[in-house]
């Protein structure tokens, strides 16, 4: 059985990582292991095999525009912030006159105002329901355990 | 040191929102960041997003980087936690919309015509040993293998010890072996 040390040293005597001192002491420790040479042949393969192989390239076309597309991509970005921040003026704004006009109107049914009132307690108990849900799957979600 | 100086003073300008300082930044890593990209996701539309993701991460946080912080190992991070993002949707997918064996991130360099068609069988196989890779070993295996960097840059970018880095990639190749192995 190997020790654990010249194990991971091996990593490093492959890349040529190790002080000069401490590849003397890895190689005199590779000369009496049979299984540690096993590894290092194996590791060695390992690394011919992976350097006889490159990224594969993408067209020069791809870079002359990756500028651009990115440009495009924070121009959008910028238009929906403010078309959020709009909208959200635009709803309280409405919700406001909501209140004011039609809840604390007089004139208005009642039958009307708890028809409307129930509507969208619903649609705001439905809106928290999801969003809840959203945000408890992403805290459980465990990236450390992302494997393909 | 200079480049890191120079990083550092185009992010003050990119958060007093200096464009042309952000094109420079872009054209400086946007083909580090694709490739990083690439070798954690194995599929080169993803990995073009992802890399445009981050930059517009580092538009948007640019006012939050410290000037004395290195650039790089940041931006880096951002990197990693998208690609988490997209490894963990496509999980989430009962019916992927890629088949990562179909996509050849990899391939052999253009060598003996005699040998190529074994060449190549052999990428497919180190392709498919590495996505199966979980995502820490499948990154230290990337920057070691493909990206070519030295134990003290990888633990520069990663911020663990060079120690760590030997020991991570010890494990690592030693999964990718018994893989391959399986596979032969």
């Amino acid at each position: 059985m190997s020790d654990d040390k010249y194990k991971i040293m091996l990593s490093g005597y492959i890349d040529n990582e190790l002080t000069p001192d401490e590849k003397r002491e890895f190689e005199a420790y590779l000369e009496q292991d049979a299984e540690l040479q096993k590894e290092y042949e194996t590791f060695r393969k390992l690394k011919e095999v992976t350097g006889a192989m490159k990224y594969a390239d993408i067209p020069e076309v791809v870079w002359e525009n990756y500028w651009a597309g990115l440009y495009r991509k924070l121009e959008r970005e910028l238009g929906w912030i403010f078309l959020s921040v709009g909208a959200i003026i635009l709803l309280a704004f409405g919700c406001y006159h909501l209140v004011q006009d039609f809840f604390f109107d007089p004139r208005q049914s009642l039958v009307l105002k708890i028809a409307i009132g129930s509507g969208l307690l619903g649609l705001v108990i439905l809106l928290v329901s999801v969003i809840r849900e959203r945000i408890f799957a992403a805290v459980r979600d465990r990236y450390d355990e992302v494997q393909r | 040191m200079e480049t890191e100086t120079e990083d550092s003073k185009l992010m003050a300008k990119i958060a007093g929102g200096d464009k042309s300082a952000m094109k420079l930044l872009v054209d400086r890593y946007k083909e580090k960041a694709y490739y990083l990209a690439l070798g954690m996701v194995g599929n080169s539309d993803e990995a073009y997003d992802v890399s445009q993701d981050a930059f517009i991460r580092v538009y948007r946080s640019a006012k939050k980087f410290h000037s004395g912080s290195r650039f790089f190992p940041w931006f880096y991070s951002i990197i990693a936690n998208l690609c988490k993002d997209v490894l963990a949707r496509r999980m989430k997918k009962e019916v992927p919309n890629i088949d990562i064996d179909d996509c050849e991130f990899l391939l052999a360099e253009e060598g003996n015509p005699e040998s190529v068609v074994l060449e190549k069988e052999q990428a497919r196989m180190v392709r498919k040993a590495i996505m199966k890779l979980p995502l820490e070993d499948r990154e230290i295996i990337m920057l070691k293998h493909f990206r070519d960097m030295s134990y003290d840059q990888i633990a520069a970018l990663l911020n663990i010890p060079k120690g760590t880095v030997m020991s991570r990639l010890y494990y690592a190749r030693k999964k990718l072996a018994a893989m391959l192995e399986e596979f032969d």
